[in-house]
């Protein structure tokens, strides 16, 4: 169903807009991904999101963890933020709480966002904070050298698994779905127009937005390559696959052997996010960060008796 | 007449301990009394032992501890469970509930016979007067009232608001239960009279704790976001907030974990607010990350830590100041983050605020070391001045800055302007990984060198801050002590009856404990010969890091002890007398060699 990945005509879009380019989102380092790596492509899509999106380099940030794909802020021209390994949901929840009119796209690697920030990616996505969250997932650690990470396929030869890898994958799909995602989908770096209409969704969505990405990894992992997701990737819009249907969406997100379903599983709208729900912005004040320094001297009295 | 009292009361749970114990202080600070209350708990959430010391005195309260001249024992079992922290001696005036059986002369407290005690029916008067033994605890407030005059008005009328909505059958009974009380004490009038005068001045006094007066100290200053986890003994903080903040415009997450708190903390000084968490050493280990990112990335952020005992789960409803050492040294690599130190429950307010302050004049995250103790300990405190205290914020970059906008340019001070996401033409990188003036990721071994010394050149003048440290007591003094945070006020009760005595003795106290300004103690150990650091920890944790920086006499030694073991003002004045000794021998030997 082709509609659900067309854009919502919400978005505010800058003054400036009219002059943006491609280029505009050039960071200032040129990234050091290993040639062929499909975090380039990732880094692209985001590009042009941004840009048919009209949002400017001011209204965006990206915030990201450690690893290979977490260097991605280092190389887009918008806010960022590198943070620790696996904590970018920890700091872009903050940050968005702190002004709700940014754009916040997380991103990162799966050892980031599914290993060591797993707690993070569970209590961020039931919270439905409104920001995106794409995960550059290869399935291996490329920053370390090739350990098992995750989501590697059971038996996956790596440096940690000589013997292969003997643990189930997470399945990030039907976790974030039953964990109260409300925009879950999945893309692949050599698909990269389909990618650009998935992280667009993603970024007007309101509430929290998961996108996998499966981005091989062209130096470590010589199981799940671009030769192997190829033929077996399958458009979910191809399918007529119906986003708002829970169940079928569950069964397309187990799918991962001969055919590999991408696209958007999952998507609801009726729910508010986090920033919704929080008092202090029904006021219509405008973002927290904007706000005035300093109470005036009658509230300080009253916060002053609230201690008797 | 008397100027000042200990009382200290310990029972079971549900027994009304803590009950009696804030109506007595409450009543008292309503005429104008100074007092501090602190309480005890076995390790049970409900249920279990429970015990309060409250002192009162007519001028200010420096610290809670001393022999108590006042025990109240519901039961005998659970009185012991504290054994120093309510210390009896034969001076102590002893009440206890008769339907213990033990009969006056065979109080079951070792090595003490104290010579005043009333075996009370406690539980019988309760049910006699108010038809439930629930009333125990106003019969004690009653007997308490009577024989120190403390505040007998002001007790009865907060009897009848605390229990208006109950009905007025059961105002009338807990009313009819303090009289006994008082009927009580005038029926077994005391031989020496115990009466406490006068307050200093009648001026009511605020009554407040630390963990509350720390969350109004930061909402004060501008903080309007708090992300945190719940965690002993510090969880007040957040719920004061949870319940305050959105009316001044700020927000709350309580997040899955500690490190999401600071996070989240570490996102919102991004976007440009003041922000702030609060936690107890467990929670400070797993935040070490983030204080190390936000110092790299030169974020402001105020962290608060109340101390409990440690290491590892510890002693988490009890004070140690044993936290120093990782607030100064946590996270790795080479970083320097100032840490603060309150010494009373009022002092906490201006310490927080000039927490936040330094956070935003030096960029970086600051750490408050308040302690269980103080975070959770009733104290009466003076109205608050709030146009005594500035606040500060970022240097923000000017238009002409926001021009090719390079956010950690090397400046003179090292201190360089500060962007927020939604100002075009500020945006940058911030971080975790080094990186250049312009934000750009880098391994550079020589950018590395000169970042590093920007971020640690940019506190040079906080080590001018001499305001940060007290001293008192004579200036030329050869005998020096040196005490810090909550315990600071056992130093300083020692320094009075020292002085009282004569002794010629000052006092250090430094509430900026890191970096360690070294001048300060120069100047302060210029004179001094004898001494004692006086910490509640193991190790002696200051006394060891100001030794990193300075020169410490060699005769100036710790006295510190572990956690929840109270320092009292007594043992430093033995010490000092001591150290008078040894000086005075010392200087006869020279006379007579030279003679």
């Amino acid at each position: 169903m082709s509609t659900a990945l067309q854009v919502e005509p919400t978005i505010e879009t800058s003054k400036s807009g009219a002059q943006l380019v491609k280029d505009t989102y050039k960071g200032k380092v040129h990234p050091d991904w290993c040639p062929g790596c499909g975090d380039f492509s990732v880094l692209s899509a985001l590009q042009t999101a941004l840009l048919e999106l009209r949002l400017s380099p001011h209204q965006v940030v990206v915030i990201s963890g450690i690893g290979c794909s977490s260097n991605l802020p280092g190389f887009i021209n918008t806010y960022g933020m590198h943070t620790l390994h696996g904590r970018s949901l920890a700091v872009g929840v903050g940050l968005k709480l702190a002004n709700h009119e940014l754009k916040v796209i997380c991103v990162g690697g799966d050892g980031d966002g599914y290993g060591i920030g797993g707690n993070h990616f569970l209590h961020t996505l039931r919270r439905n904070v409104d920001l995106t969250y794409i995960v550059m997932d290869n399935q291996i650690y490329g920053l370390t050298t090739g350990q098992t990470s995750p989501t590697s396929v059971k038996g996956m030869k790596t440096k940690s698994t000589p013997h292969g890898n003997v643990e189930n994958p997470i399945n990030p799909i039907p976790l974030a779905m039953v964990g109260g995602a409300t925009y879950v989908a999945r893309g692949f770096s050599g698909k990269q127009k389909h990618l650009v209409e998935l992280f667009k969704g993603a970024i007007t969505h309101h509430g929290f937005a998961l996108v996998d990405v499966f981005s091989p990894c062209v130096t470590y992992n010589k199981d799940n390559t671009y030769q192997w997701f190829n033929p077996r990737v399958k458009p979910l819009e191809e399918q007529g696959h119906d986003p708002t249907d829970f169940h079928k969406a569950l069964d397309k997100g187990y799918q991962f052997g001969e055919e590999v379903p991408i696209g958007l599983f999952w998507k609801r709208n009726d729910l508010p996010t986090l920033e919704d729900l929080e008092p202090v912005l029904h006021d219509g004040g405008g973002p927290l960060a904007f706000r005035g320094l300093g109470i005036p001297g009658e509230q300080c009295r009253a916060l002053i008796q609230e201690l008797l | 007449m008397i100027q000042d009292v200990i009382i200290g009361i310990a029972g079971a749970g549900g027994d009304g301990v803590i009950s009696a114990g804030e109506s007595l202080i409450t009543a008292a600070a309503l005429e104008g009394y100074h007092g501090m209350m602190t309480k005890s708990f076995g390790s049970q959430i409900r249920g279990g032992e429970a015990s309060c010391r409250v002192r009162l005195s007519t001028h200010p309260v420096l610290n809670p501890n001393g022999p108590l001249d006042v025990a109240v024992a519901l039961n005998w079992e659970d009185f012991r469970r504290f054994g120093a922290e309510l210390p009896v001696e034969s001076s102590t005036m002893v009440v206890y509930e008769s339907r213990t059986g033990v009969a006056a002369d065979q109080l079951p407290l070792e090595g003490v016979r104290p010579g005043v005690v009333f075996s009370v029916p406690i539980a019988e008067m309760a049910q006699q007067n108010a038809g439930t033994e629930k009333a125990k605890n106003i019969v004690i407030i009653g007997l308490l009232a009577g024989w120190f005059g403390i505040g007998r008005e002001s007790m009865l009328a907060g009897i009848r608001k605390k229990f208006a909505r109950k009905g007025a059958e059961v105002v009338e009974g807990n009313a009819r239960a303090f009289q006994a009380g008082l009927d009580f004490a005038e029926a077994h009038p005391l031989k020496e009279d115990r009466k406490l005068g006068a307050p200093h001045n009648r001026s009511a006094k605020m009554l407040t704790d630390g963990n509350d007066i720390c969350a109004a100290a930061a909402i004060f200053a501008g903080c309007t976001f708090f992300g945190g986890y719940p965690i002993t003994p510090s969880t007040e903080i957040m719920q004061f907030l949870d319940r305050e903040i959105w009316k001044y415009g700020g927000a709350v997450l309580q997040a899955e974990d500690e490190i999401a708190g600071v996070g989240a903390v570490v996102g919102a000084s991004f976007a440009g607010k003041k922000a702030m968490t609060a936690t107890s050493g467990p929670g400070m280990s797993l935040k070490t990350e983030m204080l190390g990112l936000a110092s790299i990335a030169e974020l402001p952020l105020v962290c608060i830590n109340v101390q409990r005992g440690g290491p590892s789960t510890g002693i988490p409803t009890k004070a140690e100041q044993s936290d120093l050492f990782q607030a100064a040294f946590s996270a790795h690599g080479d970083c320097l983050r100032p840490v603060l130190a309150p010494v009373s429950v009022g002092d906490t307010f201006g310490i927080t605020v000039e927490a936040f302050n330094l956070a935003e004049q030096y960029q970086t995250p600051v750490i408050v070391l308040s302690d269980q103790e103080i975070a959770q300990r009733k104290e009466t405190v003076e109205p608050i001045d709030t146009s005594r205290f500035g606040l500060v914020e970022r240097r923000r970059p000017t238009d002409a800055e926001l021009v090719n906008y390079t956010r950690f340019k090397v400046t003179e001070s090292g201190i360089s302007p500060i962007s927020q996401p939604g100002v075009p033409g500020g945006n940058y990188l911030a971080s975790g990984i080094e990186h250049n003036e312009a934000g750009g990721p880098t391994a550079n071994g020589e950018t590395h060198a000169r970042m590093n010394e920007k971020r640690f050149r940019k506190f040079n003048s906080l080590k001018n801050r001499r305001d940060l440290f007290a001293v008192e007591g004579e200036p030329d003094a050869p005998i020096g002590l040196v005490s810090w945070g909550s315990v600071s006020g056992v130093a300083k009760e020692a320094l009075r009856l020292a002085q009282a005595e004569g002794l010629h003795v000052k006092l250090l106290v430094p509430k900026l404990l890191y970096p360690v300004v070294e001048t300060v103690y120069q100047d302060f150990f210029a004179s001094v010969r004898r001494g004692l650091f006086i910490e509640q920890s193991f190790q002696g944790q200051l006394y060891r890091l100001v030794r990193m920086y300075a020169d410490v006499p060699a005769r100036v030694r710790p006295l510190a002890k572990s956690g929840s073991n109270p320092i009292q003002p007594t043992e430093v004045l033995e010490r000092l007398r001591e150290m008078v000794a040894s000086l005075q021998a010392t200087h006869q030997h020279a006379e007579a060699i030279e003679g």
